[in-house]
């Protein structure tokens, strides 16, 4: 059994064909359904995000899963498979699971160690595991995801700082006045940036936000877009008294607030603090505004050099997450050659059980003369026998962490022991009686 | 006996600094864990020091400052569980290893002189404890309010701004450990008073009592204490929150430490009842 991992993202794709590729429109369910219908796979994962599209499966025969997966792929999505085969990206195996415990911990992400991937993922899972289309193949590496998902997040810094001037200013916003619920943010200026931050804010809990503009017409669309109240211009600085945050953005080449003017305003607040976002270039608030007690005012530049200093910080980790993702692969690894392992080693116990059967049939006529104590004593000791023989093959086999070596010595077994040869026929009728014979000794031993 | 507990709760101190510099869960995990450990050995010592003596073990400075040292550690332990939020605990818990120090190099056995026989006797000191330890926090939610705020205003987001919660949720326990305290140091206050006026003029006589006024430096201390929480409180509502409120409960908390250790030991005339 193969982890066969077939897919596009960010990586390889242009975002034209990446947005075609997208399964989450059509929704995942559908996608499960028409992918186990025409795919010989006897498991499948879908993960669609904005960045990228990638199946997942357990498959016997890595080519026809190949040609069966981009088929669907183009097919699904109404492409030609030339179109979409030279973006493609395919792995097997080892190199699927690191891939996939790469994107779960973030490391194959636009944004290094952004953390909403792993939810995807988790999603992605949870879907196949509710349309029934994942094994016992998919439903360890998937676990195993987030598992390593949680290891890089909590083990490194990799996912740890805002690595965008909006989340920078929204993280700082938290920190100052901890739950965002009940906060009122005031937008001066009626711009694009200004438009994101707000949006972050909004997302974080704001609940109450104030848009002005010298235009007030801007103000309105603004606070329609977004949810908010549009205040008039000259309402500024007494609106001021009543937020917590301020956004400032607007167009203006002079100062639209000055230190006394912020001074008159923080008496009435009794000292709550008030937080300055000036995104404007030029900026719209002096600085000595940042002088007064209780005012925190960071600029446009503050906010991009945390931004700087937090995506160094990453980078840095990056080296780390990647040592937990190879851990975990090796790992992964040894499991999926122990694997490997188990069809041989269930042939092998079988053969060595229906020889072992076999003798003692063989033997009834000899052995019914002994007292039935003996008989069960005589049972038991050639089990024991066949068990101890097999143990350490056993173990031996499946701890050897190379799939090609596991599959050279199954051969070997196979043909040494003729396990792909039919059972002797001969052993057949006494079967039931053995078997039979085997469950009172084990009834027996019990007390 | 008493260096079962120090001991715990120095590696618990040692275990919070490493967590609040790697920030590993699991040390943190350790460490609370440790602490608590800790608090219950302290229990266990201070339970059967109250068999053997008959009482709580509470009437010597020795004794009040080791029973401070756990109520400290249950107090902080509350806090730790509630707010999920164990950054504080590095401030904390070098203050226990100081105090506890005191306890274990000085293993007196209390004798419990006669006029301290009264009911009021441990509403008094208990409720004391119970505001010395209130305040201890309040203390060290304020310096750290203080780090915060000058990291987050000079802009250089580091070592504090990644480890502490929001200035705002700083701000309000701060607030809520000054209150409490400030109850139970009133409480305190008044039953002390009444305690010593009745006691004057009881049966019993001892210098000690008679010296009870505000010319003693204990008593002043606790005054100044009063007074200062008191206007902390009241400043509140004037815009004194944040930064001021800091400032206020560590000088409230030094003033405290100071009444409560030296002058305690050297230079109260009323309230030196044991070791």
């Amino acid at each position: 059994m193969h982890l066969f991992l077939l897919g596009v993202s960010h990586q390889t794709t242009p975002v034209e064909l990446r947005e075609r590729l997208d399964f989450a429109t059509k929704g995942l369910d559908a996608a499960l359904a028409a992918l186990s219908e025409r795919s010989s796979a006897s498991e499948a994962v879908v993960l669609s995000t904005c960045n990228r599209s990638e199946l997942y499966v357990a498959c016997d025969e890595v080519s026809a899963a190949r040609s069966d997966l981009l088929e669907f792929l183009a097919e699904y999505h109404g492409l030609e498979a030339a179109e979409v085969a030279p973006h493609l990206y395919e792995r097997v195996d080892a190199a699927a699971a690191q891939h996939l415990f790469r994107v779960a911990g973030g490391l194959d992400s636009l944004v290094v160690g952004e953390p909403q991937i792993l939810g995807q993922v988790k999603d992605a899972y949870a879907a196949a595991a509710g349309g029934r289309t994942v094994g016992p193949v998919l439903n360890k590496v998937f676990p195993w995801s987030f598992t390593v998902g949680k290891r890089v997040r909590t083990e490194t810094a990799l996912s740890e700082g805002a690595v965008s001037i909006s989340f920078a200013a929204t993280a700082l916003a938290k920190k100052i006045f901890g739950d965002l619920k009940g906060r009122t943010v005031l937008v001066i200026g009626a711009g694009e940036m200004g438009k994101l931050t707000t949006q972050h804010l909004k997302a974080q809990g704001v609940e109450r936000m104030l848009i002005t503009s010298r235009t007030l017409a801007h103000a309105t669309a603004l606070a329609e877009s977004i949810g908010g109240t549009p205040v008039p211009w000259q309402d500024l600085l007494a609106t001021l008294g009543r937020a917590d945050i301020i956004i400032t953005a607007t167009g203006s080449t002079l100062p639209i607030l000055t230190r006394s003017q912020v001074e008159s305003v923080m008496r009435g607040r009794r000292n709550r603090p008030l937080f300055f976002i000036d995104i404007a270039l030029p900026r719209d608030i002096e600085p000595a505004v940042g002088d007064l007690g209780s005012v925190f005012l960071y600029n446009i530049d503050d906010l991009q050099a945390i931004v700087k200093e937090n995506l160094t910080r990453r980078a840095a980790e990056v080296s780390r997450a990647e040592g937990i993702v190879a851990d975990e692969v090796r790992k992964f690894e040894a499991w999926l050659s122990a694997r490997g392992a188990i069809p041989t080693v269930v042939a092998l116990r079988q053969r060595f059980e229906t020889i072992r059967r076999h003798e003692l049939d063989r033997l009834q006529p000899k052995l019914a003369g002994l007292p039935p104590e003996a008989r069960t004593r005589v049972d038991e000791i050639t089990r024991l026998l066949v068990e101890k023989l097999l143990i350490t093959p056993t173990e031996q086999l499946k701890s050897i962490p190379d799939p090609e070596r596991v599959r050279t010595y199954a051969d070997a077994l196979t043909r040494l022991f003729a396990l792909d040869a039919e059972e002797p026929a001969r052993g057949e009728p006494g079967r039931d009686s053995a078997a039979r014979r085997a469950d009172d000794a084990g009834t027996s031993r019990t007390p | 006996m008493n260096t079962i507990p120090l001991l715990l709760y120095l590696a618990a101190g040692v275990l919070y600094a490493a967590h609040f510099v790697t920030r590993n869960v699991t040390v943190g995990r350790s460490s609370t864990a440790l602490l608590a450990i800790g608090a219950l050995a302290h229990t266990f010592v201070i339970g059967m020091q109250t068999m053997a003596a008959g009482h709580v073990p509470i009437a010597g400075t020795t004794q009040a400052v080791s029973t401070f040292v756990w109520l400290l550690a249950l107090a902080y332990l509350y806090m730790e569980m509630t707010t999920e939020e164990r950054a504080l605990g590095v401030f904390i818990v070098p203050l226990l290893v100081a105090l506890q120090s005191l306890r274990a190099l000085n293993p007196v056995v209390e004798k419990r002189v006669p006029i301290l026989e009264s009911p009021w006797f441990g509403v008094h000191v208990a409720s004391l404890l119970f505001a010395y330890a209130s305040f201890a926090l309040a203390c060290v939610i304020g310096i750290t309010y203080v780090l915060l705020f000058k990291e987050i205003k000079a802009k250089h987001l580091g070592f504090f701004y990644k480890r502490l919660p929001s200035l705002d949720s700083l701000d309000l326990m701060n607030a809520r450990t000054v209150t409490l305290g400030w109850v139970f140091l009133t409480i305190g206050v008044l039953v002390g008073t009444i305690w010593a006026a009745e006691a004057k003029g009881g049966p019993i006589f001892d210098p000690r009592v008679q010296a009870m006024s505000l010319a003693d430096p204990k008593i002043l201390g606790a005054v100044v204490c009063w007074a200062i929480y008191t206007f902390a409180l009241y400043a509140r509502r004037l815009g004194w929150g944040g930064q001021r409120a800091a400032y206020l409960s560590a000088i409230g908390f030094a003033i405290v430490l100071f009444n409560f250790v030296p002058i305690g030991y050297f230079l109260t005339r009323s309230h030196n009842f044991g070791g």
